[in-house]
């Protein structure tokens, strides 16, 4: 009994502890955010700002850069992209999962030889934007994610395989029910873990994506919010190593967003996340099969 | 009612697949035919055509739609054609580039240049000019002639052509120390004294003892040297570079020679007195921030060999002239006009490219907008913000007035030297050229060597040029695994390359 206090208490400390160091870089990060400029380079990043000063978020929604309209572009891709990877990724793993599919190890195959190879940038870059034209378009943020992950495919398929048992799609089918019914009232329900955990995935995926955009978007109006702050960074970085402008280049990094700034960005960007991820976790309940196969 | 909703979403996720499917297929074709649907009456013979121009921008205008339209109907009057602007992140240019290339989107010019000029030639990436500029493109050469003079287009060529025309502006520039005016005052230093980097240990002596909060000197891009190396000798790149002292053309391992050791020996002696930071070898911040911010007293730059002293960005700054950099290949093609491989119609690109060279209204539409909208205009040449607009809430003030044609064709914005043109014309026609000026380096037979060069550099170089670790004993480590790495193969082959483009040259 005693003993199993003292277990106790070691393990709170332990989990708290490793809960402080998960929450210090996010605090570092806010509170550099409310920094002034001129203090963080002077003194470095503090977790108490000496002055606090909102001019970073003011000017980051006075709307010149675009930082709310990169937002809207942001929630829109990930909430399309995840309820479409998820659709398309389930409608691909289910079938997979069952042995009566035919050409079923041909299917996987292709999956998992996309896991290992893929294009390279360029063929893949002149496939989207020659055959599918899909650059500076909303597609670009969502279509070249969609269904590039076997990864996603091939843990869902597993669990359609493994934690539904085959007697009850059998059950299913004696009592008349067609694959479709089978699918949406059967397999989905009891598919809930799964579901929200790589739904949790391409959220993350496309929430922090910036490599399509990188890559597909030149017109400033379909930035994501995470193309943004890379640009910033990106630009910062170039002008800073390039010694060939001289006092040019002087010009016009005073032009680029400072330390506290680009915190702000990264403050307001992982927001709407933590907020998103208590939602999902009520998708954790493990799916309720033990009771319906007896025997 | 579970089931109900399920059926609900289920649906609402099939329809969306459904339609995302479906636009994709929209976008196939519905812009494909953008370029001829471009009617309108013209007096001109010329087909009507639409230009894409690509550069690099660091900020995001919000007016560049309306600029681009203003200018599409002063092209569309002259040559019957209309404009399309591209900007892109400075980050991202070079990748963005490559990819464009590749595929055959439609890019008519576009900036080149930014270190890869050789390179991306070799790639076939661009168009040779030659003819074009005989044929349409005279303007371009005779400003040239009449401002900082035809030597500097022809050295850019490689192989004997042309694929990219220099951006008309200064290019001489002086190897300078940037110091905080308030603080020379303060202290009374004399900086008309200052002529060698020996020269600045008493005033880093008396910032040190006065201000303890202020670092004495800052580093430039990547270190302190970065700038400053050129006061001894010149650089080819790779860890190669030329001595001052020797009058001929023969290549060296930079970090062997003696004036480099000079360098490196002053800086080490900076740091251990305290006057460069103990964390500028990984510090992001360079000199201007540090210095806006109130933490650097100094740090080096190039700088227009006119200026003394420098309010341009919000602070005072006394300039100190060391040495006039001599102008070198690597620097005027830093940033190039190059017609891409893509182009849709080789003369009508040349023909816009010629107005961005000879026409003032497209030049000032490019660096300031539309006039009564983002500028309005003091007297005929000088130029400022209307009222209630500043540099930082323009919707069109991109500040990269170097980058469009001809620079020297621009207004003035209030406050700035009405004579900066003239002074810019003039400093670039007679400065200081480089013995090598017009030598490109074709890099592809030692490619691999450059890699690993490279590698061993980014481990020694910033470290030895902020003094962080001690030259007498890592510069001959490092000197080691240079020439482990492969720097007598890339010596010799500079060498044999220099000697063969000295001998054409002649």
């Amino acid at each position: 009994m005693k003993s199993n206090k003292l277990n106790q208490i070691i393990l709170n400390i332990f989990m708290i502890s490793l809960s402080v160091f998960c929450l210090i870089p996010i605090w570092l990060l806010f509170s550099a955010s409310l920094t002034d400029d001129s203090e963080i380079i002077r003194n470095g990043y503090s977790f108490l700002p000496k002055d606090i000063s909102i001019s970073a978020y003011s000017y980051l929604f006075d709307g010149s850069l675009g930082i709310m309209n990169a937002y809207g572009i942001t929630i829109l891709v990930t909430i399309i992209g995840t309820v479409t990877g998820l659709a398309l990724t389930a409608m691909l793993a289910y079938p997979l999962s069952r042995f009566e599919m035919p050409f079923k190890n041909t299917l996987a195959f292709f999956i998992f030889f996309t896991m290992l190879f893929n294009g390279g940038l360029v063929p893949t870059y002149l496939i989207y934007t020659n055959i599918f034209e899909i650059k500076n378009s909303l597609w670009a943020l969502i279509v070249p994610s969609l269904l590039m992950n076997g990864y996603f495919i091939i843990l869902m398929r597993t669990f359609f395989a493994t934690s539904i048992p085959r007697p009850l799609i059998e059950s299913a089918q004696i009592d008349g029910a067609k694959e479709w019914k089978i699918f949406y009232s059967m397999i989905i329900p009891l598919s809930t873990p799964v579901f929200g955990t790589i739904g949790l995935f391409y959220t993350l995926l496309y929430w922090n994506d910036w490599n399509n955009g990188l890559i597909y978007i030149t017109d400033s109006h379909y930035y994501s919010l995470q193309n943004l702050l890379n640009r910033i960074l990106q630009d910062i970085q170039f002008l800073q190593s390039s010694t060939q402008m001289g006092n040019k280049g002087d010009e016009l990094v005073a032009n680029l967003p400072l330390g506290s700034m680009r915190m702000a960005i990264a403050c307001i960007g992982i927001v709407p996340l933590l907020i998103a991820f208590p939602f999902f976790q009520r998708f954790f309940v493990k799916g309720l099969t033990i009771g319906s196969v007896k025997g | 009612m579970r089931k109900n909703a399920l059926k609900t979403v289920l649906f609402a996720i099939m329809a969306l697949t459904l339609v995302i499917t479906a636009a994709c297929n929209n976008g196939k074709s519905g812009n494909s035919d953008t370029t001829s649907n471009e009617s309108g009456e013209t007096s001109s013979d010329l087909k009507p055509v639409n230009l894409v121009v690509a550069f690099p921008m660091v900020t995001d205008q919000k007016d560049m739609e309306l600029v681009q339209n203003e200018i599409s109907k002063i092209t569309k009057e002259k040559i019957n054609a209309t404009v399309k602007l591209v900007p892109i992140g400075f980050g991202a240019y070079s990748q963005q580039k490559t990819l464009m290339l590749s595929s055959n989107e439609q890019v008519d010019l576009m900036i080149s240049g930014l270190g890869t000029h050789s390179q991306d030639v070799a790639k076939g990436l661009y168009v040779e000019l030659d003819d074009l500029l005989e044929k349409k493109g005279k303007g371009i050469k005779d400003a040239f002639e009449t401002t900082i003079g035809s030597d500097i287009l022809n050295a850019v060529k490689i192989k004997g052509k042309t694929y990219g025309i220099p951006v008309i502006r200064n290019m001489a520039q002086d190897i300078s120390i940037l110091m905080r005016k308030d603080l020379v005052e303060k202290y009374k230093i004399d900086a008309s004294k200052i002529k060698t980097l020996d020269d600045l240990d008493p005033i880093f002596k008396i910032i040190k003892e006065n201000e303890p909060n202020i670092t004495p000197i800052a580093k430039s891009s990547n270190s302190i040297l970065t700038v400053l190396n050129g006061i001894n000798g010149e650089l080819l790149g790779d860890g190669t570079g030329l001595s001052n002292k020797d009058p001929g053309l023969k290549v060296v391992n930079w970090f062997e020679t003696e004036e480099n050791a000079y360098l490196l020996n002053t800086v080490r002696r900076w740091y251990q007195a305290g006057y460069i930071d103990k964390d500028s070898a990984t510090s992001t911040e360079t000199g201007f921030h540090l210095m806006k911010a109130g933490k650097a007293f100094s740090y080096p730059n190039l700088i227009d060999p006119w200026f003394n002293e420098d309010s341009s960005t919000g602070r005072e700054t006394v300039v100190v002239h060391l040495k006039s950099a001599p102008i070198a290949t690597s620097s005027i093609n830093s940033f190039m006009w190059s017609m891409a491989k893509n182009t849709v119609n080789q003369e009508r690109a040349m023909m816009l490219l010629e107005l961005m060279y000879t026409d003032k209204d497209v030049v000032n539409l490019l660096n300031y907008g539309i006039e009564g909208k983002h500028y309005v205009k003091v007297s005929d040449d000088i130029i400022d913000f209307p009222e209630g607009v500043n540099a930082s809430n323009s919707s069109y003030f991109p500040a990269q007035v170097w980058m469009f044609g001809n620079s020297l064709l621009s207004y003035h914005l209030k406050g700035e030297d009405p004579e900066v043109h003239v002074k810019a014309a003039a400093a670039t026609k007679n400065a200081l050229k480089s013995k090598v000026l017009g030598f490109n380096f074709d890099s592809e037979p030692v490619r691999t060597e450059i890699a690993a060069v490279t590698n061993v550099m980014n481990q020694y170089q910033v470290a030895l040029e902020t003094g962080m670790i001690d030259p007498a004993t890592k510069v001959p480590d490092f000197n080691k695994q240079l020439k482990a790495a492969g720097m007598d193969k890339i010596i010799a082959e500079k060498q044999k390359q220099l000697d063969a483009w000295a001998v054409s040259n002649k």
